[in-house]
């Protein structure tokens, strides 16, 4: 098992530096540079991605996508990328590590606010976040709640299905690992989903008017 | 030789709740899972024209299921590579 937790690679200034940041960094390169391409040679696919994103998160959000689509796309399109890029060799994939779901999560905690106090103003807001005042600790913790467990369930999907394929490798090394090594492509992709869609659901329940 | 022995205990006994752990937790949701997937599936075949709104419903409700299941694998994962017991009471060892 030494070399499945990620490793520190290099220290700048003092601050290690994981093989996780490096990939994400390689990951970054990738998707810029086949956005680029894809722009100027295949423009129907992106165009499709676009589409397949705009309906998912107005549907979840029961409204237009358009301020949202920026954050919410770019969620999607990172996570899916971070967990699929674990299958070219020698790069690790991003979400592996537990501070890449952590800041992931972070960011869309913080978001809520940005978006909630953007649409009803920041009085707006906190008076519709405790409209029953009594409800006020309870919306507290469930706002770190959620947060915590969009952190562990990605990361969690994306170590176990690593930590299966590693197991079946040690087991069985040629090919029999192919069909998991797909498997957890697919639960990657299926993840990136999942998550934009609870981040658009939390983003839409603190945008909507408390009618009481 | 008595450190030796409790350190082995620890080991002994985190491998024995982790067993049952992983049993318990992934049995649970998988039956809840499950019927989860029937009920969707009844409702689909029902009304064919509601399917999308199902299946997306669907996927949700298993992935929140699911983060149960995802909570015991870490909490095992813990205690088999970084188990804090034998960190506290035998520091280095």
């Amino acid at each position: 098992m030494e070399g499945f937790f990620p490793q520190v690679v290099f220290t700048i200034f003092g601050i290690p530096v994981r093989d996780t940041v490096v990939s994400t960094w390689i990951m970054m390169a990738i998707i810029v540079g086949a956005a680029a391409v894809a722009s100027r040679r295949w423009p129907e696919a992106l165009e499709m991605l676009l589409d397949f994103l705009i309906d998912t998160i107005s549907s979840v959000m029961g409204r237009s996508a358009g301020p949202y689509l920026p954050f919410l796309g770019t969620l999607t399109i990172f996570i899916a990328v971070a967990n699929v890029i674990g299958i070219v060799p020698f790069v690790v994939s991003p979400t592996r590590d537990i501070n890449t779901p952590i800041a992931l999560s972070l960011i869309i905690f913080f978001s809520v606010y940005y978006f909630g106090i953007r649409a009803k103003g920041l009085w707006g807001y906190f008076k519709d976040l405790a409209s029953p005042i009594f409800m006020l600790p309870m919306e507290l913790i469930s706002h770190v709640s959620r947060t915590l467990s969009l952190t562990l369930r990605l990361f969690g999907n994306v170590i176990s299905t690593e930590l299966i394929v590693a197991v079946v490798f040690m087991l069985v090394p040629l090919f029999a690992p192919l069909l998991l090594v797909a498997f957890s492509m697919l639960t990657g992709v299926l993840q990136a989903y999942i998550y934009t869609v609870l981040a658009a659901t939390y983003i839409g329940a603190g945008l909507e008017a408390n009618e009481r | 030789m008595a450190e030796m022995e409790s350190g082995v205990l620890i080991t002994l006994v985190t491998i024995l709740v982790s067993g049952v752990a992983i049993l318990l937790g992934t049995i649970t949701p998988a039956i809840v899972e499950g019927r989860a997937v029937l009920k969707a599936l009844e409702g689909m075949t029902r009304q064919p024209e509601a399917a999308n709104d199902l299946r997306t419903t669907l996927i949700i409700a298993m992935a929140l299921l699911e983060s149960t299941a995802i909570y015991v694998l870490l909490v095992c994962l813990i205690l088999i590579f970084a188990n804090p017991l034998l960190d506290r009471f035998f520091p280095g060892g």
